[in-house]
């Protein structure tokens, strides 16, 4: 009993360990590791990331998943980029409501019609990665050079915190605040953690589960607007690899598959420590398909890792 | 007598915080057909388990054929010669009759992989001939064919396995006949008889009394996991079998039923030919002021499911609900809490709390209204409003943050209890209230029970044993296959006895 | 009867029949709706034929046959392993993964343009085993560490993806094996020989559907897992077998895909994963388990394939391809879910 508290807590102080070791190792290394510039790469990766994976975490924490985070991203990236001429900086406000209106699609369907997550979601994807390619004819268009003025501000920093990474921490407060200060995060806990229970409460289940979908549209949609601002370009493929890469800032953050447990702070950490692997793979000129590799390993352990043992008799499919 | 199949002595089984069953001595002879019968929660079920080796005992010992027996599982026991089949069918429906019946022994029809299907219906074919089943066809799915059918396969598909290596086999049927008509019973009692004229023997448990005697050879009687009489079929009569079942009742001063409130007129709530198809029908009642309602019945008359719809868990198809003279209808729990109705559920581990949330979390989440401003919640007024539960209840935990997982039972029955009343609900569905907990506690939740009445509270009360229902209540409503039988007063000074329910349940 | 008790009013003898025939009407009325669930795929696989001879100019005739006949090979054989990891009630998200691997390596394997090998049907038997061996993985991580099907999936589906690019580092093989360019231009009776492979694969499988043991545990663990294991049977030696086989199809499919497209390359299988589900849970196969088979799955390979092929023909954007997929397989999900208001989906 006693040994598996311990490697419960050990499991649960894992990520801000990781996180701390691994930064030790890259300064000694490499000690501009800790420098305004490198911290700054580090920092404007992180925040698309971040933006994306805060939702998927409310998703996760109801005992889903979120499969289309990915297509999202890539089609509010499009959108952005295709409505930054006409409406300028408003076109935030249109990925947003895009990402909104995806979101809620994706609930709505859920609980609705009562299909498996990973399958609306997954039929979700398909349907925005298609409106994202045909809206671009393909490939990836350019914001013309001419409106990139109109993005200087997003070059602005804060020291060596770029503003885009204060946006996706002014989001992460949001969230935390929906998670922790209203009604409807403790609600997508209690669902999460127990959907009979969370009913027989009086609880409203289908509400909790609609808003946590919602929100992850948002998020993505919002990261997906971040990387058409960086790159400035409508770029429909750009969301292909983060779907892998939310699922794990959120695992390795420590927040089970299961549901009912975890935090949007754990993601922070996760999110982070998903970059500065990343970051470490990068410049250690890794072949970029070794991050693949290495993050569908990280994600699995980190399930195992999160998962609660000693069930002998759990039936998982 | 060496024609005993199977014998039990001295047999316990304890569960943390309850005494499941005690000493009990039982032996089944070859070819005979030996009647169980108790109150829910008497223990019939658990002593099944064991012989079944799905549960070990805490004590005493139990031999087959003069041989010790024990097993770790079904599967040893089905090796050894007992065989039960189950109150949910264990069939899967999606298969033909032979390959249930075989399942998981094709091998004795493989060649190279392939199974001969063809040897193995004709096989299933002569199983079921010699139980007379000649209308089963074995090659047609499970699905397509009726409960009673269903049963038969599953008996057919028992006594195959048991009666495999050995002569002599013991059966265990546990509530066969609740699903059946009076015809399906009459040809399940045929069988029944066919397969102990073969020299096997059977124990059979069932609610209708009248059954019971019909069918078996002896009676055991069970009440609060002791054996209280075993009874000849000659010497049975339903009477004294009820007598045996109930024993004598108990004070009322463990039940506070001084302190029981005198209902006031107004009526809360009324339900008016309520029908849910398929498990009640008809249903009609009134909740008063501060007054507890009774609903007694055995498992499957449908009370259980009356208390689901009433608690918005599932949704009548017929009839009225009226709160305060207006008709509502619940699609959901959480449109009943809207309306005032929270229940405390009967599975608490699933559905009365939630283990991995706080103490002051758990007592929070049907009331956030009350901790919230403006929207926002606050996490101190949680934490006091849990505090302030945890003292008046006497819950004992180290603290309102620690999570429900860690207390007992009869802590965490409190915590529900806390979350329930805190909400300032006009009704509140009591669904087995002290189920699983500690007699202390169950003292406790008694006075509980009294207090929020005297606050002008109407109950519905799904009470863990009959005695329960009766003193708490002060109005009883007796079901009985989906319908109410009966309704009784039960005013303070004049109890009904417990023997003149029991009449109406069975 | 006994009425001396103090004050209850006995409400006569209930009429016990009803409550109970009502039970078995509902009963009754379930298994009308499942068999008309199962002729459905069927019913809707002869109407698209018949509708899409009318109005799609080029759809009725025998080289289009012959066409949608080809275009069934790859998404049948996908199919075939897709099926059975479904009949569990799991999912197999890595199925593109494994796909494009095994193509990409057979393509280094067999004589090309990268390196000097030359191994040939050794070659592809290689890839095959070495595709299948990643659904053994999977199929371990995900019955001992106790990980849902579609995490263990989704990850090794990348993981896997990862090492096929890594196979050939950036610049894909191009097959020069004679045979590869003999297989993909062969047919027998005007049929093209993938084609054929395909459907006897489909016989196979069938056959182990139908007449083995193992077909039968299949159905069971979809049924009613807990039971299955309380029989004695061992439930995650099976699911095992299941994901191994899953991933040998992929890795079949992805040997399919070397061949027609004559390059080894990750990107082989794009598309296929969300078509093979599209297929395979149109065709009447639950989600849930327990459900439906290899036969229907063929109908909904068909309407599939059917489907793409119309859409081809009018000359319909191909981006779109996957949103109407996604939209048929909501559509289907949604019509096969049973929708009890309990029921806990996650």
């Amino acid at each position: 009993m006693r040994n598996r508290i311990t490697v419960r807590t050990f499991v649960d102080n894992l990520p801000w360990l990781l996180l701390v070791s691994l930064v030790a190792i890259f300064t000694s290394i490499n000690p501009r590791f800790v420098g305004p510039i490198s911290l700054g790469n580090l920092f404007s990766a992180a925040a698309p990331l971040l933006c994306l994976s805060l939702g998927a975490t409310f998703v996760i924490v109801t005992g889903s998943i979120d499969l289309s985070v990915g297509a999202i991203v890539s089609a509010s990236c499009v959108i952005y980029g295709l409505t930054f001429p006409e409406l300028g900086n408003w076109s935030l406000l249109a990925a947003v409501s895009f990402g909104f209106v995806a979101g809620s699609l994706n609930g709505f369907v859920f609980i609705r019609l009562k299909i498996p997550s990973f399958m609306v979601t997954l039929a979700a994807a398909a349907l925005w990665k298609s409106m994202a390619l045909i809206m671009v004819g393909g490939g990836a268009k350019g914001i013309p050079l001419p409106l990139w003025k109109g993005l200087r501000w997003s070059e602005a920093s804060l020291g060596v915190v770029p503003i885009l990474f204060v946006i996706s921490l002014a989001v992460f407060a949001a969230y935390y605040f929906i998670q922790s200060k209203t009604a409807l995060g403790r609600a997508i806990f209690a669902v999460g953690a127990s959907e009979r229970a969370a009913r027989m409460f009086g609880l409203k289940v289908n509400s909790a589960k609609f808003w946590a979908f919602a929100l992850s549209g948002v998020g993505s949609a919002l990261a997906g607007a971040i990387y058409s601002i960086e790159l400035k370009t409508s770029l429909a493929t750009v969301g292909d690899p983060v779907t892998l890469l939310a699922i794990a800032a959120v695992v390795i953050g420590g927040t089970p598959l299961t549901g009912g447990r975890g935090s949007v702070l754990r993601t922070l950490l996760g999110a982070l420590l998903v970059v500065i692997i990343q970051n470490g793979m990068n410049t250690g000129a890794v072949d970029p398909y070794w991050q693949q590799i290495v993050f569908g390993a990280f994600t699995i352990v980190a399930v195992y890792l999160n998962s609660e043992r000693g069930g002998r008799t759990l039936i998982v499919k | 007598m060496e024609d005993v199949l199977f014998r039990i002595n001295n047999l316990g089984k304890e569960y943390p915080g309850t005494v499941a069953l005690a000493g009990v001595d039982l032996d089944v002879r070859r070819g005979e057909i030996i009647g169980l019968v108790g109150e829910n929660g008497a223990g019939k079920s658990t002593l099944l388990r064991i012989i079944s080796c799905v549960e070990q005992p805490t004590s005493g010992t139990m031999e087959m054929h003069g041989r010790p027996f024990s097993g770790r599982n079904l599967l040893e026991a089905n090796h050894m010669g007992v065989g039960m089949v189950f109150q949910e069918q264990s069939l899967m429906k999606n298969l033909s009759v032979a390959q249930n019946i075989y399942f998981g022994r094709e091998k004795s029809f493989r060649r190279f992989f392939l199974v001969n299907w063809r040897k193995m219906h004709a096989s299933g074919l002569a199983v079921l001939a010699s139980l007379g089943l000649d209308n089963i066809s074995p090659s047609s799915k499970v699905l397509e064919l009726d409960f009673a059918a269903r049963q038969m396969v599953e008996i057919a598909k028992v006594l195959n396995i048991v009666g495999e290596k050995k002569n002599g086999c013991l059966i265990l049927l546990d509530e066969p006949t609740s699903v059946l008509n009076d015809g399906e019973i009459r040809k399940l009692f045929e069988k029944m008889r066919l397969i102990t004229e073969q020299g096997n023997s059977i124990i059979f448990v069932s609610h209708r009394l009248s059954e019971v005697i019909e069918i078996s050879d002896r009676i055991y009687v069970f009440k609060d996991g002791r054996r209280t009489a075993l009874v000849d079929k000659k010497d049975a009569n339903e009477n004294l079998l009820y007598e045996k079942m109930v024993g004598r009742g108990s004070s009322g001063e463990y039940f506070k039923v001084n302190s029981q409130t005198e209902p006031g007129d107004d009526t809360v709530l009324e339900v008016r030919n309520l029908g849910l198809k398929g498990f009640f029908k008809d249903v009609s009642f009134r909740v008063r002021k501060g007054e507890v309602v009774g609903i007694c019945g055995v498992v499957g008359s449908g009370k259980e499911e009356v208390c689901s719809v009433l608690c918005g868990d599932d949704r009548a198809d017929a009839g009225q609900m009226l709160l305060d003279g207006t008709e509502r209808i619940f699609s959901d729990p959480s449109e009943a809490l809207n309306a005032g109705i929270l229940s405390v559920p009967k599975e608490r581990r699933e559905e009365g709390i939630i283990g991995v949330l706080s103490v002051a979390e758990n007592i929070s989440l049907s009331s956030m209204k009350a901790i919230s401003r403006h929207a926002v919640v606050s996490g101190r007024e949680r934490t006091n409003r849990a505090m302030e539960w945890i003292r008046k209840l006497n819950i004992k935990t180290s603290g309102p943050k620690v999570s429900v997982d860690t207390l007992s039972g009869g802590n965490a029955q409190k915590v529900v209890f806390a979350r329930v009343i805190s909400g300032e609900n006009r009704i509140v569905i009591l669904n087995h209230p002290t189920r699983g907990v500690d007699v202390g506690a169950k003292e406790e939740i008694y006075q509980l029970i009294r207090e929020i009445t005297e606050k002008g509270i109407g109950v519905v009360l799904l009470g863990d044993t009959l005695d329960e229902t009766i003193s708490l209540s002060s109005r009883l409503l007796v079901m009985k296959d989906g319908l109410i039988a009966a309704e009784m007063e039960s005013p303070r000074d004049n109890k009904p006895q417990q023997i003149d329910v029991v009449r109406y349940m069975m | 009867m006994a009425t001396q008790d103090n004050n209850s009013t006995g409400r006569g003898e209930p009429t016990s029949q009803s409550v109970t025939a009502e039970f078995s009407e509902r009963i009754a009325a379930e298994s009308v709706k499942n068999r008309i669930m199962q002729l459905g795929p069927l019913l809707v696989m002869v109407v698209l034929t018949v509708a899409m001879s009318i109005f799609v100019p080029g759809f009725f005739g025998f080289i289009n046959l012959v066409s949608v006949l080809q275009q069934v090979a790859t998404p049948l054989v996908l199919a075939m392993g897709l099926t059975f990891v479904l009949l569990l009630g799991s999912i197999d998200l890595s199925l593109e993964g494994v796909m494009g691997f095994a193509g990409s390596i057979v393509a280094l394997l067999v004589m090309n343009s990268k390196n000097s090998m030359d191994l040939g049907v050794l070659g592809i038997l290689i890839a095959i085993t070495a595709g299948t061996l990643f659904g053994v993985v999977s199929g371990v991580l995900h019955t001992r560490l106790k990980i849902p099907s579609f995490m263990v999936t989704f990850g090794m589906g990348s993981a896997i993806t990862g090492f096929g690019v890594l196979s050939y580092r950036g610049i894909p093989a191009s097959v020069k094996d004679q045979m590869f360019a003999r297989i993909a231009s062969g047919t027998f009776l005007d049929l093209p020989l993938l084609t054929w492979f395909a459907l006897v694969l489909f016989l196979i499988t069938l056959v182990i559907e139908r007449y083995t043991a193992f077909g039968r545990h299949l159905y069971a663990i979809g049924e009613n897992e807990s039971m299955v294991r309380a029989s004695g049977i061992n439930v995650d030696r099976i699911k095992v077998i299941v994901f191994a086989w899953s991933a040998l199809c992929s890795s079949i499919a992805g040997v399919f895909g070397a061949i027609k497209l004559n390059i080894g390359e990750v990107i082989i299988s794009n598309g296929f994963l969300f078509s093979t589900i599209t297929a395979v849970v149109v065709g009447g196969t639950s989600l849930v388990g327990g459900k439906g088979g290899v036969g229907q799955s063929l109908v909904g390979v068909i309407i599939v394939v059917i489907i793409q092929d119309s859409m081809i023909l009018l000359g319909v954007n191909s981006y779109v391809q996957p949103a109407v997929q996604g939209l048929i397989v909501v559509a289907a999900v949604a019509l096969t879910v049973a929708r009890s208001k309990k029921l806990i989906f996650k």
